[in-house]
């Protein structure tokens, strides 16, 4: 029930988007948005109380501790983007930066993303998970070159290839997952869902599954951003409108995730736990060091979020390499709250370009003069960002360092903690450059500040206090990965 | 098991990967076009061969669809693409013939390497297919890499679906018909898309040619 | 017995080769609405040649005045391990594949040599660009018998026409790969369209013609069969490695008038095929040659790569 009017609302979105644009659609989407906040709360009580649907007519659901966990957290960013989108559409018509039609289309593509995303997290069979994130890159690729400009379709069509291109990878993995499946039975009903899966596990090929897993990892971890798949990311998220950018990085890529954390228990009972944790470490290691080069050189304050989040996505990947309940529990938490600051952040880049009208960091110094409170939240977001207590994201890297220490990756883990450190220092050093520096204030025009506040808020409360609701489901989640 | 079925399906098989060749040794975008909807048709063709070795209609469906939106409706798509935006020849590619054809030999080698293990597992008629299949993934993304032409690396992208197509129906007998719907559906507004950007490309940089596209680096 | 066929299939090689061009310049013709000379007058040719005295440039060494007989025993050697009308003969033994390819290469070098002996512009050209090809047509060959000859576990070529036989591997997929690629390989080893056309003497296109220019009288008529007796040995392959029903495999009378037969019916048919095609396309411009031949070696590799996994 909940998750029907969820997922109503945004269709209900879509729907008024066909109409020609009034000014009421923007406000009318914040409503719809947090309407669907709402439902995804009880969405999470139903679970507690365990009595989620597993059918919708033909289509078999998956809602276990994981798919509610990310329910919430797109929820929560979409809420937020949503938000803030109604000050940042109102600027862009403002000053000339979008027309009117073009601002429908913004928010019909949006809702159609943000349902993909959605319909993704919830169905059990892969194959359909799969359709749904290849639906949300092509979602996504016209709301980045939304703005016709030269880099922004250069973006747009370099997200559209490598996207695609990953996204058939991953479907290689589908396929062949499948196969292993239909040697075993040839019955096709259901055969690919992922419930299912897990129950055969046992009975699987090793070679077949091992082989899967390599095109599974390089295809969906395209779509998550890892090194070194991870090209068009940077491209990507500086060129989209601010809110997408807060979507994009905060949740599609943990979306991403999802998906390979769906295969991941399959292929550990069917190939052992090595495998696919050698992967994962291998990888994340290789994103942070790539995040860490390209920080240092950086001189676009958007690409470095994006770079960011390459760092975070590697982070997250480490700690699901690492494994045990430590370090799977720590990463989980680390994908809501890197959602929720780097959405902040995204969202606050977006006040700064409306003003700097520049996303190089030579234009946009000062900011402590010019934007005051986007400026100042902007300095404690990325502080969060990069580790700082009492954020909920210091406690989560440590705990991923503690959980490879504790795995026994010792070289690893150092590496690790070194290019940590390295990308704190490069970053800290471009923020002091966007803070500090002498510049007329100018006259601030009417920023949206209260959506990326609330996230920076929220961030700091998780990190202090884990509300117990959401302590009892990260628990459930690591149990229900651990076999 | 009528093994005249399954040495037709070999044939196809076969066929389908020298269709992929062509892409690499031609030079025009028509030839390039042409060669697609012949593959494209040759898949149908083996996917309705299996529909007959397995009595399954529903197989027969997606061959009718495979070669009715693969093979007519996609090529006349990129035709009136080609007409509007285009160019008819490559730019020169990266690599000449000679050495991109040498290094899709060693692609078709890596398949079969690759899939030795899958082939020798599977039980199904067709296991001779997996590798040609693979090798077809393979030189589609060779070519999407390699090309400087933005609609070749569209057709590139469309090869290296075709190539998956036939891989799931080597290995399966293809995938349950709601994720074949949902693929079609997914490659059909794929192309939609990027017949779009392709559009703002050309009105943008008054070229298709994708190594011009260097405004982003770092 | 068996030698005495073993020794006459070059004979017939010898015999026939001149019909076969002829037949193809025929065909051509009549393709082309011409009435164009009769099928046996490359025979006439060589009469008339034979005939007529040899002249020698000044400045040819011995390598000019050898070479025509050199080729012309090295292709008819060959021609002594190509199965015609029979398979099991001893001359299987004699050499296989390799010997085979090196027959040919060797006819082929001295031809080039030759060529530059003179030191006449055309010659050298010629031979350059005939090196060319060569380099490029003669591992395709290779590769595309030696597909077959995985699935025959041989390589001597009687012995995979007697394998084809018997266990039908010429119908297997990679055989027909590996049939387009030698038939491609062909067109470029005999100076035949789109890689050579054998009737122009344009310098801009000349490539056998031009490495045989300087030959006169019973030279040029050694090495004029040699060429011709060089494609019927490619078609003699190429319908008997490929599809060798007919082909004897006892040394009966009957069987071996029928593999004759066999033979005429192939050969005939290939060389309708070869008229066809150089009635319809054009000769490709140089430099697409080496791209043409990439094609047929990824095909012939590809046959290899299939029959060996």
């Amino acid at each position: 029930m909940a998750l029907a009017l969820i997922l109503l609302c945004f269709v209900a979105g879509a729907v008024l988007c066909l109409l020609p644009y009034r000014a009421w659609l923007p406000g009318a989407h914040l409503g719809l948005a947090a309407l669907a906040a709402v439902a995804g709360s009880i969405l999470v009580a139903e679970l507690d109380r365990g009595t989620l649907p597993r059918r919708w007519g033909a289509v078999a659901l998956r809602l276990d501790a994981l798919s509610a966990f990310m329910v919430a957290t797109i929820l929560l960013i979409a809420l937020l983007a949503l938000w803030h989108s109604r000050g940042y559409v109102a600027r862009e018509l403002a000053r000339g930066g979008l027309e009117p039609h073009q601002a429908g289309r913004y928010y019909l593509y949006l809702d159609a993303f943000i349902l993909m995303m959605l319909i993704a997290v919830v169905v059990d069979n892969v194959g359909l998970m799969w359709v749904a994130l290849e639906a949300t890159t092509l979602a996504t690729v016209l709301l980045i070159g939304l703005h016709h400009t030269k880099e922004a379709i250069e973006a747009s069509w370099k997200y559209l290839l490598i996207g695609s291109v990953g996204i058939a990878l991953a479907f290689i993995g589908t396929v062949l997952v499948y196969c292993d499946v239909s040697i075993l039975e040839p019955a096709r009903e259901g055969a690919l869902d992922g419930s299912r899966l897990l129950e055969q596990a046992a009975s699987f090929h090793p070679a077949f599954l091992r082989l899967a897993f390599v095109f599974l990892f390089l295809g969906y971890g395209t779509k998550a951003g890892l090194a070194p798949m991870h090209t068009w990311l940077p491209d990507a998220h500086s060129e989209a409108p601010a809110p997408v950018s807060a979507l994009m990085s905060g949740v599609l890529l943990s979306v991403s995730l999802y998906a390979l954390l769906r295969f991941k228990p399959v292929v550990d009972l069917a190939a052992g736990a090595d495998f696919s944790a050698r992967f994962m470490i291998g990888f994340g290691l290789l994103s942070l060091g790539i995040a860490a080069g390209m920080l240092v050189i950086q001189r676009n304050y958007k690409r470095m979020l994006a770079y960011s989040s390459v760092e975070h996505m590697g982070v997250v990947c480490l700690g699901l390499g690492f494994g045990g309940s430590l370090g799977t529990v720590a990463a989980l938490l680390h994908i809501l709250f890197h959602a929720l600051g780097k959405s902040a952040l995204f969202l606050l880049a977006g006040n700064i370009q409306q003003t700097c009208d520049s996303t190089q960091i030579t234009q946009a110094t000062g900011l402590l003069r010019r934007l005051p409170v986007s400026g100042r939240l902007f300095g404690v977001g990325t502080l969060a960002l990069l580790g700082a207590p009492p954020f909920g994201i210091f406690f989560t890297e440590l705990a991923i360092l503690r959980a490879g220490f504790q795995a026994g990756y010792l070289a690893l883990t150092l590496a690790a903690a070194a290019l940590l450190a390295v990308i704190f220092a490069a970053m800290l050093a471009h923020l002091q450059r966007l803070l500090f520096g002498e510049v007329e204030r100018a006259a601030a025009a009417e920023l949206t500040v209260a959506p990326a506040a609330f996230a920076l808020g929220l961030l700091l409360l998780l990190g202090v206090w884990l509300p117990p609701p959401l302590a009892r489901l990260v628990e459930r989640i690591g149990m229900e990965l651990m076999p | 098991m009528n093994p005249a079925i399954v040495y037709l399906v070999e044939l196809g098989s076969g066929a389908i990967l020298v269709t992929a060749l062509a892409v690499i040794w031609r030079h025009s975008l028509q030839a390039y076009i042409g060669a697609f909807r012949l593959q494209s048709f040759l898949l149908g063709a083996v996917a309705a061969l299996l529909s007959q070795l397995q009595g399954s209609l529903e197989l027969l469906g997606v061959a009718l669809l495979i070669a009715l939106v693969k093979g007519w409706f996609i090529p006349r798509f990129l035709r009136r693409l080609l007409a509007r935006v285009g160019s008819g020849r490559e730019v020169r590619p990266y690599l000449n013939v000679a050495a991109s054809l040498l290094i899709c030999g060693a692609l078709v080698v890596v398949a079969y390497s690759a899939t030795a293990d899958l082939v020798a597992a599977s039980r199904l008629p067709t296991r001779n297919g997996v590798p040609l299949a693979l090798a077809v993934v393979l030189i589609g993304f060779f070519v999407l890499i390699s090309r400087r032409q933005a609609i070749t690396q569209v057709i590139g992208f469309l090869v290296l679906e075709n190539g998956i197509a036939m891989l799931a129906l080597m290995v399966s007998y293809g995938l349950p018909l709601m994720v074949e719907l949902g693929v079609f559906l997914d490659v059909l507004i794929a192309l939609w898309i990027m017949q779009v950007v392709v559009y703002r490309i050309r009105d943008t940089f008054d070229t298709l040619d994708v190594t011009r596209l260097k405004g982003l680096r770092h | 017995m068996a030698w005495w066929i073993a020794l006459f299939q070059p004979l017939l090689a010898l015999l026939l080769a001149p019909l076969l061009v002829g037949f193809i310049a025929w065909l051509k013709a009549g393709a082309q609405q011409r009435r164009g000379a009769p099928p046996w007058q490359p025979y006439l040719d060589l009469r008339k040649l034979l005939a007529k005295e040899a002249v020698v440039s000044r400045h040819a060494s011995w390598l000019l005045r050898t070479t025509p007989g050199l080729v012309f025993a090295a292709t008819v050697a060959a021609a002594a391990l190509v199965p015609a009308i029979a398979v099991g003969l001893p001359s299987d033994n004699l050499g296989d594949l390799l010997a085979l390819v090196s027959l040919l290469l060797l006819a082929t070098f001295f031809l080039a040599l030759a060529g530059l002996d003179p030191g006449s512009a055309f010659g050298g050209m010629g031979s350059s660009r005939e090196m060319t090809i060569a380099s490029l047509a003669e591992p395709t060959l290779l590769m595309a018998i030696f597909s077959l000859s995985l699935g025959a576990g041989t390589t001597h070529l009687g012995r995979i026409a007697e394998a084809a036989l018997i266990g039908g591997i010429g119908l297997h997929p990679s055989a027909i790969l590996a049939f387009v690629a030698m038939f491609i390989a062909m067109l470029a080893e005999n100076a035949r369209l789109p890689v050579d056309n054998p009737s122009t003497h344009l310098e801009l296109t000349m490539i056998h013609e031009a490495m045989i220019l300087e030959y006169s009288g019973r030279h040029l008529a050694l090495v004029e069969w040699a060429a011709w007796t060089r494609l019927y040995l490619f078609l003699a392959m190429l319908a008997n490695l490929f599809f060798p029903w007919g082909i004897a495999q006892t040394l009966a009378p009957l069987a071996l008038i029928g593999a004759a037969a066999a033979l005429l019916a192939k050969l005939a048919l290939l060389a309708l095929v070869v008229a066809a095609l150089e009635t319809k396309v054009a000769k490709l411009r140089l430099f697409r040659v080496p791209e043409l031949l990439s094609v047929s070696f990824i095909l012939a590799f590809l046959a290899v790569a299939a029959s060996y996994f």
